[in-house]
């Protein structure tokens, strides 16, 4: 299999402390791999690294075999990387429609003058178009115009699964996508992403470990900011370094590290 | 009753010209965190060139056209050289409380730096300024209607201006990407809206809606370095009234002080226009502190 996204050698450190030291991940075509952890180990800091949101301090990144400059924010659409947020983070006065549009018309990316005059009416109904099609997968097509403050925590998800997959990407962050669930609509969210495997490569962050055996085809286990295990999660789960981690030593990570991953 | 009604119609039409120059300034405070206090300074230097160009005569359609062309150029310009620079400069931590009032300090740079530019250029002669329309009332037989072209004019330009802005932030994409790069700048980026554009996109809208209002005042007012600084006043009272970041707001709000200050000077004195305008200033934010459709959260960084 290839590597489709290749992080090497990434630190990041806020202030003295360091979030992330020397993390390596890889991760293949049409494959789901969870990060898993105790709590501010680093997972959520090895996401913002990635989409840019934190700037590491030492890291290689590499898309398809090929070596980049570590991407600006605004460039992972059109490198085909999208990110969900743990908060969700819908723009408040959108509509659901409208947030997904906002995907869909990055996606577009029309240079100054066109933004400036407006584009076509034409290309203005294949936007909505695609944001239709992008809810509908996502299984929010009922509250496509609702307000952000009219859903209900797991439809304000949907709707921002929506957003990520109106941009067409190849790889998708998901940001504790069960966090929050109820039982059936984590069963019904495992369906979907085996669904969207065949479509795209997935990386979930995730504290839900039931959730992550079921999804993933292999785990990274971050701890202390470094990568302590990775794997199939059958074998991962055996390992002495994890089983500490977890059972031994999560409450001193905590007082350690209180970064809220 | 006639009067009333001139009043009125006469308060509209110029209520109509603030909204346009508080939407400026909602636009540009939305869309970039800056409450830009050169807007009409802004509007002065652009309604110079319509002027000269007019003066060497060019029609006032030309005129027009490049003055709106001049006005989002110079907003562009205003970003991209101070606005944007000062944006990624980190601050200390002792001024970190005020950073937000820097770029609005800046702004007011900026206002002084255009007077005394067009005080250079110009010299500083206070001109009238043309209307493209009949500015006296429509003949009635022996009578007169009580308003003119120029009214019906000015609503109609700041009517279709209205339209197409509030299609373009609904309705397009662009629009859309204006939005949310306002409301969630780390969110849009994510979408991959490249927000610093946005940014500047708003100084150019805000840019050519002040030039517009600019045109459209100064028959009134004529023109000079400083005559627009009223306006300004006017105008930002307008956006505060409506809530600073509700761009229905500031049309409301520019339409209030309109028709207030047309009845003010009908019926009292023009010398009593400033004191209207601090009394609605003051009775909405007594009222509603976040203007009359203001969002809560007005504050940002």
């Amino acid at each position: 299999m290839s590597e489709l996204l290749k992080v090497e050698g990434l630190s990041v450190t806020f202030g003295g402390l360091k979030a992330l030291n020397d993390v390596y991940i890889d991760l293949h075509k049409n494959e789901v791999l969870g990060l898993i952890g105790p709590n501010g180990a680093g997972k959520t800091t090895l996401f913002n690294a990635i989409s840019g949101l934190v700037p590491p301090s030492s890291g290689k990144f590499s898309l398809d075999g090929k070596n980049s400059d570590w991407p600006k924010t605004h460039q992972l659409a059109k490198l085909g990387i999208a990110r969900t947020l743990q908060g969700v983070g819908l723009f408040s006065g959108l509509t659901a429609l409208e947030n997904v549009m906002v995907g869909a018309e990055a996606h577009a990316s029309n240079g100054f003058f066109a933004d400036l005059f407006g584009t076509s009416g034409k290309s203005e109904a294949k936007l909505k178009a695609r944001a239709h099609k992008a809810l509908a997968w996502a299984g929010a097509t009922a509250f496509a115009e609702k307000l952000p403050s009219q859903l209900t925590y797991p439809d304000s998800k949907r709707v921002a699964l929506a957003r990520a997959l109106v941009l067409e990407p190849k790889i998708l962050l998901l940001d504790e996508p069960a966090a929050g669930l109820g039982h059936d609509e984590i069963e019904k969210l495992a369906n979907l992403i085996s669904q969207l495997k065949e479509f795209y490569s997935i990386i979930v962050v995730e504290h839900n470990v039931e959730f992550v055996n079921k999804i993933s085809d292999r785990v990274y286990v971050l701890n202390f900011g470094e990568v302590i295990a990775s794997g199939p999660f059958e074998k991962v789960r055996q390992d002495p370094a994890v089983l500490a981690a977890y059972l031994g030593t999560s409450i001193a990570a905590d007082a350690k590290l209180g970064t809220g991953n | 009753m006639n009067t009333f009604i001139s009043t009125l119609i006469t308060g509209t039409a110029n209520g109509a010209i603030f909204a346009l120059a508080a939407l400026g300034l909602v636009i540009v405070w939305r869309g970039a965190g800056v409450v830009n206090f050169a807007q009409m300074g802004q509007a002065m230097f652009t309604t110079y060139i319509a002027s000269n160009l007019i003066a060497s005569g060019n029609s006032y359609w030309l005129a027009f056209i490049v003055a709106l062309i001049s006005g989002s150029l110079l907003g562009m310009i205003i970003d991209l050289l101070i606005m944007r620079p000062l944006a990624h400069k980190k601050s200390s931590s002792a001024t970190k409380t005020l950073a937000g009032t820097i770029p609005v300090i800046a702004s007011l740079g900026i206002l002084a730096i255009l007077q005394a530019l067009a005080g250079i250029f110009w010299a500083g002669e206070e001109r009238g300024f043309p209307t493209p329309v009949n500015s006296f009332y429509f003949k009635n037989g022996d009578g007169t209607l009580p308003f003119s072209a120029f009214n019906l004019f000015v609503i109609g330009v700041v009517l279709i201006v209205l339209l197409s802005l509030t299609y373009f932030f609904t309705q397009t994409g662009a629009g859309l990407g204006m939005r949310a790069a306002a409301l969630n700048p780390e969110v849009a980026r994510l979408s991959g809206i490249k927000v610093s554009r946005m940014r500047t996109l708003s100084w150019a809208i805000s840019g050519a809606a002040g030039s517009l209002a600019g045109l459209l005042i100064t028959p009134s007012t004529n023109l000079s370095p400083n005559t627009l600084d009223l306006i300004l006043i006017i105008a930002f009272t307008a956006a505060v009234v409506g809530g600073l970041d509700s761009p229905l707001g500031a049309v409301i709000g520019g339409l209030i002080l309109g028709i207030g200050i047309a009845l003010v000077t009908t019926y009292g004195s023009p010398e009593n226009v400033f004191l209207a305008i601090l009394f609605v200033l003051l009775a909405v934010q007594l009222i509603r502190p976040n203007g009359i459709l203001g969002g809560k959260q007005v504050r940002r960084g």
